[in-house]
Formats: structure tokens, sequence, C-alpha cells
């Protein structure tokens, strides 16, 4: 039966409703390109076995791994058991492994050779046949920066008559803004917008549209969500690790391209964007770029990078950037960045983003704190409120999810002494469900043709547009580098940039 | 997630007062631990009420279910006779560790047997009782005495009533009574949540399905009645229903023709029940099936 008569039929269908079925993705296979790396081995086949454990792939679905690994359809199938055995949130269990393993296939290729993508073509054509995968494809490309653009054009020009195609592509999405142009071109060149998925995990994170659950089901939230009740924003991706072993990759990115770019100004837009009229793919993205169109060019003086050397986290002893292995011992790379940003419009204008990312800092911590104005008169004896801070509402994205609101109480007993206390809501306190992991929702809104979570031509453009400026400033400079200890955060120049304006960086 | 530690208060012929005190002392306890106080998110109150005979099956649900919903329990044990009008109260507050999170997160469980006369004024025990503003569940084991004090009383206080139809002797002539309360509060069945896997089954034969004359269901009684209740009202049209009595359903022949199985497990009592306790709403298809249950 074709699709829109299916259609029809389910439309017509009076035992369909009240049935709370969820939405199934249409029959497809799954192409990973990059099968025998890191990603596919720690985040994607665990979030596909996930998904499988609750029946959230399609009832007709493939997955074909391609890499230049030589490997058996056999030795694939046993490398992701132990993948997901290792990785995975969910127990192994057989008949839910049996039953994806089923119509899971290898091909051994280099990218560039004619014979593999032959092999490849034959591998789905058979599995069209086989599992009545309907020619959707899914082409996940879990391979280096450098490989997606040619890896484009080869699928491009290989593109099915037949079935759906959706590209999905992993950060980062070209390396300054020329290059993203360049990339999105020659993408396009091949698939319309509506085709391209451009990962940025943090968007899969439940905390992360938590946010937008705060802000827009809330009614208390939104009225007091601008300039005039917001003192200042303060958004924080830190990272107590080094490079590990990404050094050849990081040496040519910094912290910059590996999180600002990405990460941080996707956590920056959600904190700041408008409500959408709906929470389609477009009207969320549209908002989104509002903001970022929005975002004042900071200056120098309004950022501040750094770079780490030698110093202790969680009580060892680590070596400084220029130490790693690989890595020059004279490199310039930042591994820190703070920056005072705003957003040049009608609910924010005047009040500074600060925002920071960083490697080798005390803890790993991502959070959102919106820091409020203070009370304009508090009716009580200065000592009496010293303790009192103005209130803070956090947003825990990672670890502890969650949200916070410090809030000033009297302390029990005579008199009216105030400070300040914090209510938590923990999401792991309040529902008990293990949150799944990124990759799981983004990976099944791929499949599902949902691409509210994923980033946009325009949205990737602006915020190149942004870290180009940034960059292009640094040029005309050559700070001291290392100039942070492992274990702190960041150069004294980062706590600076708040002092001169009286404020402070949340170290709690 | 592992449990940490459950604090304990029982109490022989309290008032409500010596409870609530009882409660504050309990969260105290935890105050000045060296990992902070134990949060208390809750999403609801979950009222249970347990006639004698289903003292031991309740017990059991309320271990699966603290997982998946963070709440204040009140299961009330009413025990009619005449001997003493008093209240008996148990407290548990039972704290669970957080994956990754050095602070715990409790629930609470009130047991409450009522003696005498106070069993038959549930609803002025447990008002104070209730979690502010937010929603009331009451789940009756056994069938509801329909049109009687405690049930009248405890509707006019929840927002959903939760039963299990499986657990009711008098059938189909106790689902009039039950549809005469759907204008008043949200009702959820058990035994209907039961036969949902195997709706999705029925479903799937659409269009085959549309002319269907006569439907065999081998399983509880309730479970049957529904399906062809169900099918009743959807379809359109009149439906001859034949029962096989069972346990759980284990076959649905439509015209002549089996069903094919539902694919995966049937879910634990526990997993029913916590799957009932995330709708607010009403459910219309069911309150259609359940009047055209008893045609």
């Amino acid at each position: 039966m074709a699709e829109t008569d299916q259609a029809v039929v389910e439309a017509e269908n009076p035992l369909l409703e009240g049935l709370r079925l969820r939405r199934r993705p249409d029959p497809c296979a799954l192409v990973i390109f990059g099968a025998s790396g890191d990603l596919t081995t720690r985040k994607l086949f665990p979030a596909i076995y996930s998904l499988a454990v609750r029946r959230l792939l399609p009832e007709r679905f493939a997955i074909v791994g391609i890499a230049r690994t030589e490997e058996s359809d056999e030795d694939f199938r046993q490398r992701m058991r132990e993948a997901v055995e290792e990785h995975s949130r969910d127990e192994l269990r057989e008949d839910v492994w049996q039953e994806l393993a089923a119509g899971m296939r290898y091909v051994t290729s280099e990218f560039d050779d004619p014979g593999g993508w032959e092999r490849l073509t034959r591998a789905l054509n058979a599995l069209d046949a086989e599992r009545g995968t309907n020619g959707n494809r899914v082409y996940y490309l879990a391979v280096p920066p450098g490989a997606i653009a040619n890896l484009a054009d080869e699928l491009g020009k290989r593109r099915e008559t037949e079935g759906w195609t959706r590209l999905v592509v992993e950060k980062p999405f070209g390396r300054d803004r020329a290059s993203a142009t360049d990339l999105n071109e020659r993408i396009h060149c091949h698939f319309s917008e509506r085709e391209i998925f451009r990962i940025d995990h943090y968007l899969g994170k439940e905390t992360v549209q938590n946010m937008l659950a705060l802000r827009f089901a809330n009614g208390i939230f939104e009225p007091i969500w601008n300039r005039q009740f917001v003192d200042h924003v303060q958004i924080t991706v830190a990272e107590s690790i080094g490079i590990e072993d990404r050094a050849e990759f990081y040496e040519q990115a910094g912290a910059i391209r590996d999180i600002f770019q990405n990460h941080l100004l996707q956590l920056l837009a959600l904190t700041a964007m408008e409500p959408p009229i709906d929470f389609t793919a477009d009207s969320v993205r549209n908002e989104k770029v509002k903001v970022l169109r929005s975002m004042q060019t900071p200056g120098p003086s309004t950022v501040v990078r750094g770079q780490y050397g030698r110093g202790f986290v969680e009580g060892e002893e680590v070596a400084g950037y220029r130490e790693e292995p690989r890595v020059a011992p004279d490199s310039m790379t930042e591994t820190f960045v703070a920056a005072e940003l705003y957003v040049d419009n009608w609910r924010w204008a005047d009040t500074p983003f600060y925002v920071r990312v960083g490697k080798r800092l005390p803890r790993r911590e991502t959070t959102i704190a919106i820091h409020f104005k203070r009370a304009p008169h508090p009716p009580f004896e200065e000592l009496a409120a010293e303790g009192l801070r103005p209130n803070v509402l956090i947003v825990q994205v990672q670890p502890d999810e969650g949200v916070s609101l410090a809030i000033g109480a009297k302390v029990p007993g005579q008199g009216m002494t105030i400070r300040t206390v914090h209510m938590d809501f923990l999401y792991g306190g309040a529902f008990r469900t293990g949150l799944p992991e990124a990759y799981e929702r983004l990976i099944l809104d791929t499949l599902l043709g949902d691409a509210t979570l994923f980033t946009r031509a325009d949205e990737v453009d602006e915020q190149w547009a942004l870290v180009d400026a940034i960059v292009a400033a640094w040029q005309r400079d050559r700070p001291g580098f290392p100039n942070y200890d492992a274990g702190t955060w960041g150069p004294p120049s980062a706590e600076e940039l708040l002092a001169r304006a009286g404020r402070a960086w949340r170290r709690n | 997630m592992p449990l940490a530690h459950v604090d304990r208060w029982q109490g022989r012929n309290v008032r409500l007062a010596d409870v609530g005190r009882a409660l504050a002392q309990l969260r105290d306890r935890d105050v000045h631990d060296e990992d902070g106080p134990d949060l208390r998110t809750s999403v609801l109150t979950h009222l249970v009420w347990v006639p004698e005979r289903w003292r031991a099956a309740v017990e059991e649900v309320l271990k699966g279910l603290d997982e998946r919903h963070p709440s204040r329990a009140i299961v009330l044990y009413p025990h009619p006779e005449p001997e003493r009008d008093a209240i008996d109260v148990e407290i548990a507050v039972e704290s669970y560790r957080l994956k990754g999170v050095c602070r715990h997160v409790s629930a609470e469980v009130i047991r409450i047997d009522l003696h005498g006369r106070r069993a038959e004024a549930p609803a002025s025990i447990v008002s104070p009782l209730l979690m502010h503003d937010l929603p009331v569940f009451l789940r009756w084991r056994g069938q509801p005495p329909f049109g009687e004090g405690p049930l009248e009383q405890l509707i006019g206080i929840a927002d959903r009533l939760v039963v299990d139809s499986t657990e009711w002797d008098d059938l189909p002539a106790a689902y009039p009574r039950l549809a005469n309360l759907f204008d008043r509060v949200a009702v959820s069945d058990i035994a209907w949540s039961r036969t949902q896997r195997w709706r999705r089954v029925l479903a799937g034969l659409w269009p085959g399905i549309a002319e269907l004359s006569e439907l065999r269901v081998r399983g509880p009684r309730a479970t049957g009645l529904l399906l062809g209740g169900w099918l009743r009202g959807r379809l359109g049209r009149d439906i001859s229903l034949a029962l096989e009595p069972d346990e759980t359903i284990t076959a649905i022949v439509v015209d002549g023709i089996p069903v094919q199985q539902p694919p995966g497990e049937p879910k634990t009592p526990s997993d029913l029940l916590s799957d009932e306790l995330e709708i607010y709403g009403r459910d219309r298809i069911y309150e259609e099936a359940v009047r055209a249950a008893a045609l």
C-alpha cells in the first residue's frame, strides 16, 4: 500500500483513537560512516540499542556500518554487542539484540573507493528486499570533519530514486564562517535543508529541553525573564578533563571551536530566545537565529582566553596543555574562553551574558544561572541581611540535572537574620525513570524526520560570524600562555571581566 | 533505585496533629546529615482504599510504585467493626539514593487503620494530609460500594479514581454504576490498561475488522467485556461476545479467525498502576467501552 493510502486508512480507523500510540518511524536503513570509530562504539550503538529495547525503532529496520577497518558482518555484530554491554544504560537482552543484529551488515571500504560504494549499494538493495526498508536511508557521517564534504558529494551522486534520504552530520560544522558556508553549499548541491540534520548533542539532553519547559510551561518565569528583572546571566561549560587523545583535533579547534561555537551559543540562544509560536522545527530555530543575529560582536576587552599549565585536579597532579602528547610545546591554542556578551534586543538590552568554557577546571559542570536584580529596598538592618544574596535560578544541565532557586529566608530564632537558601528540584528525584542519553533522542528524531533539536544552516552561519570576529581580534595579540593552573577557574583576567562591574562568577 | 534508609513512626489512637508532627520530625532527622537533608519532590498524592482482603496485594504494588512516582501515599485500611472508634497510623519515610548525587530523595507512605465509625468519614481524615496543589489519585481495591459514604466522600476530594474491574464480582452489572461517576471524577481501570496491547493488534486489523460480528476472548471476564464494549462502541455495531475464563488474556478470535499475540511481555501490576498515574484527563474511549460493555 502506498504511504498516502496508508495514511488515509489510519485516519479513518476508529480503533486507533485513544490508544496512546507513539509515532513510529518509517521503515529505513541507517548507514553509519565511521562505524569503527569511538563515537559509534560509545554513543551511537548503545543509543540505538536503548531505542530497540523501548521498541522505538522502525518495525522494519537495518543498519549498515562502513569503515576502513577490515571486518565481517559477524565481527561487526560482535564488536557492537560488546559496545552495548559496556556502554548502554540498559542490560543486554538476548531477544532484543538478536532482532537488531539480524539487520546489521558491514562494508569494508575507503570512502573514495568506487568498489566500496558498489558494495554498499548492493548491501542496501539486499536489505530493502530482505527487510522491507523501502529505499529509505539515513546516512550518519560519524567521520572527521575533513571527510564530510566528499562523502556528501558521493552520497548525492548516488541518491536513491525511491524513498527518502536524511543526512546526519556531526559537529564541528566547518572551522570558520567561510568553510561552513562552503560546506553548506556543497551539501546543498545534493540535499535540501530539511534533509540535513546537524547534530549538537547538547540539544538532545533532557535538561536542555527542560529549559524550554521551564520557560514556556510556567507562567511565573516568563514575565521576569528580561532586563527589568535579570541583572545578568552566567553560562558555564566546565570540564575537569584535559584533551585526552584528541590533541590533533584540539590543536586546530581550541575551546572556541570545540565548545563555544556550538554548545555554548546554543545554550545562550535557548536562554535568551522569545517564545516560539509552536514547537515545530522551524518555529524554534527561527527564534534561536534571531538571538544569534542580535548578538553584539564582542571587543577584545570583553573576551578572555587561557591555556592551562600544570596543576592539581581532584588531588592528582596533571600535566599542562603544552606537555600533553602531540601538542606543540609553544602551542597558542586556547583551552579556556570567557566572554561578556550582549543580546541587542528589546528583552535583553544592556544585560550581560557572562559565558565561560574550559578544560582542566576544578569540576565538570554545565549550568545556566539567571541572576536576578536585588530587592530594591530590603527593610532589614544591614547586619541582618548581610548573608543575603540576590535570587539566582540555576539550571543544572550536568551533572545532578535539575533546577535550583536561591532565595532569602529568615534564620529561625529571635530577631531578623536573613540567609540565602536553595530550593532544589532534582530531575532524578521527581521523575525516577532513567534519563535517556542525548543520542537516543537525536537518533529517534532523525528517524522521525523531526529537526527541532538540530542546528539549521543559518544558525551555524551566525555562530561562526561571532566566533570569527573573536578569533580575528586574537590575531593581534599573543598572551603569555599558560596563564592558569589546571584545577583553577581560568586566568585571573576572567575574574576581572566581572569584577569591573562589581560582579563575580558563581563558585558553587 | 537503591533504598538508603527508612525512618518510621507508629501511633495508636492518634489525632491528625500527631501525624503532622511525626512527619515533620522524620524530615528533621535528616537535616543535619553530612549529605544534607533528603529531598522531597512530589508529583501527586496517592490515596489507596484497602479492604482487609487486599492488604497483602497493596504492599506488593506500593514497592514497585515508589520507583516511578515520588508521592505521598496514604493507605486507608477500613475496620468498620464497632470495637473502638480510633485511628492507628504508621508512617514510613523511605529515602532512596540517587545515581551520581550525594543527596537522597524521600517518599512518604502513611498507613492509616480506620476503626469503627472513623471508617465512615475517611475524607475528613485524609484531607489535612493531602499534598497541596497536586493531583489526588484514589486507588480503590475491590469493587467500590457505589453510592455509599466512603466512596462518595473520597471521590469528592480525588481528581482521578483508579479501579481494576478484574477484581469485581458483579459484572457486567457494575459497569453502568461506574459509568454514573464519569461526570464527577476521571476514571482509570487497570483492566482496561491490560487490554491496550491487544487493542493495538485489533486496530491493526482495520479495515477488515469493520464488519466484525463475533468476538471470542479467553481471559478475565472484565477484560473480555471491555474489549467487547470497545469494539461495539468504536465500530458502531452489535457484536456477539463469547468469554472463556483465564487469568490473563491468552487468545482473541474475531469472526472465527485467531488474532496474533501482541509483541513483548504484559506489564506488571505496579507498571500498570504507574501508567494510570500519568493520565490526568478523562478517557472518553474507555467511558464509551464501559457503557457498551453492559449491553
